[in-house]
């Protein structure tokens, strides 16, 4: 499905990316774990077109879709949901979700997408008309994700989405993840909250230094104790050596 | 009463031409945050393409009016976004405020050298002729200004909030990297603001200048009363400086008619210090931002 192939890159001078090779299979969720400054969210931005590569190559269903623009992985089946909040704040829920398939070429399929998205997210249609801003941070979360799915997306790219929910609203973020993943949706997703990510995830990836040290089935790197060394302060190095 | 209703219906209609060129000083504030300090010689230039379209390429009026309203989008919308604002936005605001002052002197007096220091006469779009409202006499130029501006206003809102475009034009202003992420040509939008910005400055340009004539310093005072205006109204807010605008226009009238004209000119600075004091957002601004 996603394949990255030795990824260099960074934002101007600076290099992140020091070499980050990974493949994940279609219909899965994959979480990407590593200390702060690893390079986990920057590797989403070199998938999404939003940094410059300066090594390396992503396939996507074997197509080389390298140093493409967000425009065009969106076409390529594509959605990214960065971490923090990401509403227009002043247009409604309802047209924050059609901005979502601003893309699309035929409209009215939008408006019968977002039906169907609203129908997953009840809470939506119900603030249809309410501006965005006025949404709490969860329900602002919820709104972001439903706008991913507008284009009906077979990869999506979401970085911490439990950044400043409760634990009862990250639960029903992932349980969405999960429901997507049962209908075939690619997710890759970057969490702090590592443990409980791997826990609902099919695999795992740790990153550090911008590297990849470790991937393999989430419930595998999850009993793995060099895992636990690496997110108390130490390395991967280091835990081998132990 | 109909000394009053002449009055006001005057000032609405000085205030709505004002409130075009305001709405143009926003619409650039939330595409690029920055101040246009040429927005006034913006308005200034294009009653200078309609005179030499009449004088030098032989067009009748009409031609005339369309060939500068081309000539103003392309140069002071794409020529303008493309050879300044985009090279020096990177720089910082400040830099680029420092730029459009130097292009508003260079207009000022390059429309000057070429074009001559004395006032040209300006022929009127609309008849002159007074007509009757409820008793007050009103000048058929000034009603139509009103209604014409308005009109244009009430359009450029319906095109922001009823149409995709427009509201992705929201999306760049507002939040302009998650516009990127959702597909949005931020660019394109943003080079929408600026060439909808000079077609607003142009259509100022062919309903004040009849009135003031053509005249190489005119921007001077309509850069600064709009200015002032999209900030008394609200500098993020469309509605705001439609609001400022009217105001402007109504009370200048109401005070030159009822209390004095001597301190006119004053106006606009006193009602601007007065609202940065009481309500520094504007009177419809809101003080989270940046809002289409």
């Amino acid at each position: 499905m996603l394949e990255l192939q030795d990824i260099h890159g960074g934002y101007g001078k600076m290099t992140i990316l020091n070499g980050v090779s990974f493949k994940i299979p279609k219909g899965t969720i994959t979480t990407v774990i590593g200390p702060n400054g690893a390079g986990k969210s920057t590797a989403f931005k070199a998938i999404f077109g939003l940094l410059n590569i300066s090594k390396g190559q992503i396939l996507l269903d074997g197509k080389d879709v390298t140093r493409q623009s967000p425009r065009q992985m969106i076409y390529h089946g594509v959605t990214y949901v960065p971490q923090g909040r990401n509403v227009v704040p002043q247009l409604s829920v309802y047209h924050n979700l059609e901005l979502g398939g601003v893309t699309a070429k035929d409209q009215t399929k939008i408006r019968d997408r977002i039906e169907v998205v609203m129908d997953q997210f009840p809470m939506l249609r119900e603030f249809r008309n309410r501006k965005a801003i006025e949404l709490s941070g969860g329900q602002q979360k919820q709104l972001e994700v439903a706008r991913s799915l507008l284009l009906d997306p077979k990869l999506i790219l979401i970085d911490e989405p439990s950044i400043g929910l409760s634990p009862k609203l990250v639960q029903e973020v992932f349980g969405t993840l999960q429901r997507l993943r049962d209908q075939g949706v690619t997710i890759l997703m970057v969490e702090q909250n590592a443990k409980s990510a791997l826990a609902m995830s099919d695999y795992g990836l740790v990153l550090e230094l911008g590297q990849t040290r470790m991937h393999d089935e989430a419930t595998k790197l999850l009993a793995d104790p060099r895992v636990g060394q690496l997110f108390l302060g130490g390395h991967i190095e280091d835990a081998n050596s132990n | 009463m109909s000394q009053f209703l002449q009055v006001l219906l005057s000032g609405l209609a000085t205030g709505s031409i004002y409130a075009l060129v305001a709405i143009g000083f926003t619409l650039v504030w939330q595409a690029a945050q920055t101040v246009n300090f040429a927005q006034g010689e913006f308005v200034m230039v294009p009653a200078f393409f309609v005179l030499v379209g009449m004088h030098v390429l032989g067009f009748p009026l009409a031609l005339a009016v369309g060939f500068a309203l081309l000539a103003s989008i392309v140069v002071l919308g794409f020529v303008f976004k493309k050879l300044i604002v985009e090279p020096i936005l990177p720089s910082g605001g400040i830099s680029l405020i420092i730029a459009t002052m130097a292009l508003g002197i260079l207009l000022r007096e390059s429309v000057k050298e070429f074009y001559g220091a004395e006032a040209q006469p300006f022929p009127p779009l609309f008849p002159t002729d007074p007509i009757h409202v409820f008793g007050a006499v009103v000048s058929m130029q000034d009603l139509l200004n009103l209604v014409i501006s308005l009109g244009v206003v009430i359009l450029l809102t319906l095109f922001l909030n009823r149409t995709r475009t427009g509201r992705s034009m929201q999306a760049a202003a507002q939040n302009p990297a998650v516009a990127e992420i959702l597909g949005v040509d931020v660019k394109r939008m943003i080079m929408y603001a600026f060439l909808i910005n000079a077609a607003l400055a142009a259509l100022a340009s062919f309903l004040i200048t009849p009135v003031y004539l053509a005249k190489f310093s005119n921007g001077e005072t309509l850069g600064l009363v709009a200015f002032i205006a999209a900030i008394v109204g609200g500098f993020n807010q469309i509605r705001g400086a439609l609001v400022g605008g009217l105001l402007i226009g109504v009370l200048d009238n109401f005070v030159a008619t009822y209390i004095t004209a001597e301190y006119r000119a004053a106006l606009p600075l006193i009602l601007l210090i007065v609202i940065i004091l009481l309500r520094p957002q504007g009177i419809m601004g809101t003080s989270e931002g940046r809002a289409v």
